[in-house]
């Protein structure tokens, strides 16, 4: 009896020993695989097409939050650099590169550089331009709008522009 | 990571030197890794050489990555304590992993320099950074050959022979480690080789292309990018539709008749060519100023070739010589100044300047002022560019046609009026021409978005009234509608409110697209709400049939003034400034009358017609 009891209390601990280690590796393991979308606008200025990028696995010692910082920003980097030079795409104005991602909440907010305000892009540019990154980084896990800073600095629109982007960039924008 | 920076070695013996394009650059945040150099990311001579190539490094402390955006554009990523590094979708192995060191973030030197497509050449006791032609690549489509060169920096293509089997090209100041020949299966092209020569600060790749007898070429070498375009088709297969800029023919062509000033008229007659009446060349101590005098509507478009090539000349379209064709001798920044009718519409107005001078061009309200500087400019300016005189003087009295274009047949194009919203003015129609004062909109060549999209809406606006609407204007000048250089909330808000206060039935912006390179082109109605799609699709539709451009349909997008005007809103971008079809109709007068009677129709498609005045201001 005494020791039928003695083997269900360690059935017990294992239980909850097992069911912890399931619980704190759910927290602590990214859902981000080996492979990310990246998204480019198609030259007709408003169709999509998705763009496997291969992306680095969770190292030890990178938290979850860390590893959505980190994909966010090389995401944002090649959304904005584009699909390999001999694709047809509609880009962003040549020179334009992401200064920083910075991801708060549900919100990752990325900083341009100044070329990003060449007028000649015109609405058909602008428009496939944000629509590719803001597709890009609320396809991530856990990111559903994008705010765009210039050189820092958040913009009512660009000069010339006609997005409003004093205020973040949804899905549901385009 | 950790076992990375305890790998990093000490510094070398002083901070390495670089030259690169006849500038030394000195690396000084540098350590010596295990299999090479490892430089920081702050290191001042990386970022001058990174922002010679034209990349930019995004690195902040604490991030797992360095990335650099190259020209091309490509990706370069490095990940701290990982020896894979992509270029791209290629990954390589670097020799050491990149390390952060006090919050600064080392990668390695050589494979960084690599991916950009630069190698270390010693001369010496000095290292060169030598750019590389980096990618010769033959691509064969559609009975066409094309052969793209890329390198590290932008490739300027010398042609030092041109036969008719054989073009041989010579890259200045670049390297390559491609040196081969080989044979090629493909349209009109049976071999290439590629070889180097001069030293490691001077080297000179050529690339000779060995031509299928009867074979044609076409080369397009672009202002901005890094590649360097030749395409091939064989004997059977004609010319081929690339570009190629033609330096001017400068004897006049004998079967033109010659044009004896007093047989001209001194002003156009309205819808002829224009004519040039008058060409006043000035030298003097600010270098040699040329006006010349076009009375009518033209366009024109100018360019000037590379050193040591300097010829520059501008074409005037739709116009006649109408006076004596001049061939002088100049002295100054112009050797020679020729002008001839070089067909039954072009006039060419060539100039030979003494070097790659600083010129400018530009048009008045007389014709177009050209400035030819006594100084020198670097090879990355301007070579091309287009603009237009006279034809985008806004009409005074547009005369517009107030009749409906006939509708199609069957119920496609009719669009129930939203019936959410309800108008303090049902009769009033707010138009709001995009830019102005201050925001020009896009240039090209001249011609201001401004006064193209306020040209329209003036047009609109007449015919509007003429249909018993009742309209009001954001701006019915050149003016911002609040303030010379307010912000874009401002500004666009101030447009809305104009629309917003007034109460009106609905709100159209009229713009011009615009993009970074000529081809997009269309016509685009953007809206925001759903209240504002039946409109959309009544203008979008009118718009499809009568205009002649690519039909881009209706787009949804949260652009400023169709979100916060509180009435059904549209933002019609007319046509393409950027594109040259769609220039040459945004430079027609005929044309921005279609557009305007485009948008009305469309308007009368969803509104119906104008309610009678007894209902203003009773709803």
């Amino acid at each position: 009896m005494k020791s039928s009891r003695i083997l269900v209390s360690i059935l017990v601990l294992i239980v909850v020993a097992l069911g912890s280690w399931w619980f704190l590796a759910q927290r602590t393991r990214s859902p981000i695989g080996s492979q990310i979308s990246v998204y480019y606008t198609k030259m007709d200025g408003t169709s999509l097409v998705d763009w496997p990028v291969s992306m680095r696995l969770q190292q030890s010692g990178e938290n979850v939050a860390e590893h959505l910082h980190n994909v966010a920003l090389i995401a944002a980097v090649q959304a904005v650099a584009g699909p390999p030079p001999e694709t047809q795409a509609v880009r962003f104005p040549p020179g334009t590169h992401v200064l920083s991602v910075a991801v708060d909440g549900t919100t990752a907010t990325v900083d341009l550089s100044k070329e990003v305000e060449n007028p000649l892009s015109g609405t058909f540019g602008e428009s496939g331009e944000f629509k590719s990154l803001v597709y890009t980084l609320t396809g991530l896990p856990g990111i559903d709008a994008v705010q765009v800073t210039v050189e820092g600095q958040k913009l009512q629109t660009l000069p010339g522009g006609h997005l409003e982007l004093d205020r973040s960039l949804h899905r549901s924008d385009w | 990571m950790l076992a990375a920076a305890l790998a990093a070695p000490a510094r070398a013996d002083g901070p390495p030197s670089y030259l690169f394009g006849g500038r030394t650059i000195v690396m000084s945040h540098t350590v010596v890794a295990a299999g090479g150099v490892a430089v920081g990311v702050d290191d001042p001579g990386l970022l001058e050489l990174l922002a010679n190539v034209g990349a930019a490094l995004t690195y902040t402390p604490g991030n797992r990555y360095v990335l650099i955006t190259t020209a091309e554009p490509q990706v370069i990523s490095f990940a701290i304590g990982d020896k894979r590094y992509d270029i791209g979708s290629n990954s390589s192995q670097a020799p050491f992993a990149p390390f952060e060191r006090n919050g600064i973030a080392y990668v390695p030197l050589d494979e960084l320099l690599h991916a950009l497509y630069l190698a270390v050449k010693r001369d010496g006791n000095v290292n060169v950074i030598q750019p590389q032609l980096a990618v010769v690549d033959v691509q064969s489509n559609d009975g066409r050959a094309t052969v793209i060169a890329r390198g590290g920096v932008p490739l300027h293509a010398r042609l030092i022979s041109e036969t008719p089997d054989q073009l041989i090209f010579a890259f200045d100041g670049v390297g390559t480690t491609l040196q081969h020949t080989r044979g090629i299966r493909a349209a009109g092209l049976r071999q290439l080789e590629v070889a180097q020569s001069g030293d490691a600060r001077s080297p000179v790749t050529t690339v000779t292309l060995d031509e299928v007898p009867g074979a044609s070429h076409g080369v397009a070498d672009s202002d901005d990018g890094r590649d360097f375009t030749i395409s091939f088709t064989g004997p059977q297969s004609g010319a081929i539709p690339i570009e190629r800029i033609a330096p001017p023919v400068v004897t006049v062509p004998s079967q033109l008749p010659t044009q004896e000033p007093t047989d001209v008229p001194t002003s156009a007659p309205a819808g002829g060519p224009a004519t040039i009446t008058a060409i006043d060349a000035r030298s003097g101590s600010d270098g040699l100023t040329i006006d010349v005098t076009v009375n009518g509507d033209a366009s024109y478009e100018w360019h000037r070739l590379r050193e040591p090539d300097n010829r520059f000349w501008i074409d005037l379209h739709d116009a006649t010589l109408a006076m004596p064709e001049r061939d002088d001798l100049e002295t100054g920044p112009a050797t020679a100044l020729r002008t001839h009718q070089i067909d039954a519409s072009t006039v060419r107005l060539a100039l030979s300047l003494a070097g790659p001078q600083r010129l400018d061009v530009e048009p008045t309200s007389t014709g177009i002022h050209i400035v030819i500087y006594p100084d020198t400019v670097s090879d990355t300016v301007a070579r091309a560019g287009t603009g237009t005189v006279g034809t985008v003087a806004l009409a005074a009295n547009p005369n517009p046609a107030v009749s409906p274009t006939p509708l199609p047949s069957g119920d496609a194009w009719k669009f129930a009026p939203h019936a959410g919203y309800v108008a303090r003015n049902p009769r009033l129609i707010a138009i709001d021409p995009g830019h102005g004062g201050s925001d020009p909109g896009v240039v090209k060549g001249g011609t201001r978005e401004a006064n193209l999209t306020l040209d329209i809406a003036r047009r609109l606006r007449d015919i509007l009234l003429a249909r018993g609407w009742q309209v009001v204007m954001t701006r019915n000048s050149d003016v911002d509608v609040i303030a010379p250089y307010d912000s874009g909330r401002v500004e666009l808000q101030g447009r809305d409110d104009v629309a917003n206060k007034a109460g009106a039935r609905l709100f159209v912006s009229v713009h011009v697209n615009s993009y970074l390179n000529p081809g997009p082109n269309g016509t685009t109605t953007y809206y925001s709400k759903p209240a504002d799609v039946p409109l959309a699709r009544a203008v979008s539709h009118r718009a499809a049939v009568a205009l002649g451009t690519k039909d881009d349909g209706i787009v949804k997008n949260d652009l400023y003034v169709t979100l916060h005007a509180t009435m059904p809103a549209i933002l019609v971008e007319a046509a393409f400034l950027s594109n040259p079809s769609d220039f040459a109709l945004l430079t027609s007068t005929a044309w921005r009358q279609k557009a305007a009677q485009a948008i009305a129709d469309g308007i009368a498609d969803y509104a119906g017609a104008p309610p009678p005045a007894a209902q203003t201001g009773n709803q």
